[in-house]
């Protein structure tokens, strides 16, 4: 039976303040068995979409929080990360331009970083029009 | 939380050694831009960016990577990097950072044929 177990992080926008979730993330996904390389894919792509709710939705306000939840299943990590959408009015969605990535174009690279190392990207807008990335990692796909 | 990025620079014949340690990102970032056109500035056409192992790098730091690739790709200068984990190694390559500079295991590596 795949019991799951949900961790709730909330993180304020701020510099700097992703590496919490990383940090986090890499403890949960070790623990798992998740080899070292995907746990360090897992790293960059949870920091990146902190990074993007952060800065695109949030403008690094720090008195706003952004709620990162890691369930885990037996055979598979989710790590969702929701924003308040504050300065979109209809939510936040990537165009197929920022997800490609542009020479020089931060958000771009996040997001192409994002949908390569996970197995599993949604991009979401909230029923109260924040965003919500929603990324799964497989354990029996690890390569290593 | 974020740590600063500690950069220091060393000439060693004709090379700039630039080497990075901490956070290398959007707020960091501009200082390596400018560590890069201070060596530009005082001559040096073969630039080494030394990574500590542990450093860590988001896309607005490889934002800055970039940048610093294409300038010294349009300028005919040599960039080579050394250190840089295999995870980031991995990154670097899937954003096409590679395709203008080298990279090498060991500063001793990339000094060779500079």
């Amino acid at each position: 039976m795949d019991i799951e177990k949900t961790i709730k992080l909330h993180i304020p926008s701020t510099h700097g303040s992703e590496k919490t979730a990383m940090d986090r993330v890499a403890e949960v996904a070790r623990h798992m068995g998740f080899p070292k390389g995907r746990v360090e894919d897992l790293k960059t792509a949870v920091a990146e979409a902190c990074i993007n709710a952060m800065e695109h939705s949030h403008q690094y306000d720090g008195d706003t929080n952004i709620l990162v939840t890691l369930t885990q299943g037996e055979s598979r990590l989710e790590v969702c990360v929701r924003d308040k959408g504050k300065g979109t009015e209809a939510g936040w969605k990537p165009s197929s331009d920022d997800r490609k990535g542009r020479e020089g174009n931060a958000r771009g690279w996040g997001l192409y970083l994002i949908e390569e190392l996970m197995d599993e990207v949604k991009f979401e807008v909230t029923g109260d029009g924040g965003g919500l990335v929603k990324m799964v990692m497989h354990l029996e796909k690890s390569p290593d | 939380m974020s740590k600063d990025l500690e950069i220091a620079v060393v000439v060693s014949g004709d090379v700039t050694i630039i080497n990075l340690d901490g956070d290398l990102t959007a707020v960091t970032g501009q200082a390596v831009e400018n560590a890069y056109t201070d060596a530009v500035g005082s001559g040096s056409q073969k630039i080494l960016f030394q990574f500590h192992e542990n450093i860590y790098v988001n896309s607005g730091g490889i934002a800055f990577l970039i940048g610093i690739a294409a300038d010294s790709r349009d300028n005919g200068r040599k960039v080579r990097f050394s250190g840089v984990s295999e995870h980031f190694q991995k990154i670097f390559d899937m954003v096409g950072l590679t395709r203008y500079v080298e990279i090498f295991p060991t500063t001793e590596a990339a000094l060779e044929g500079f």
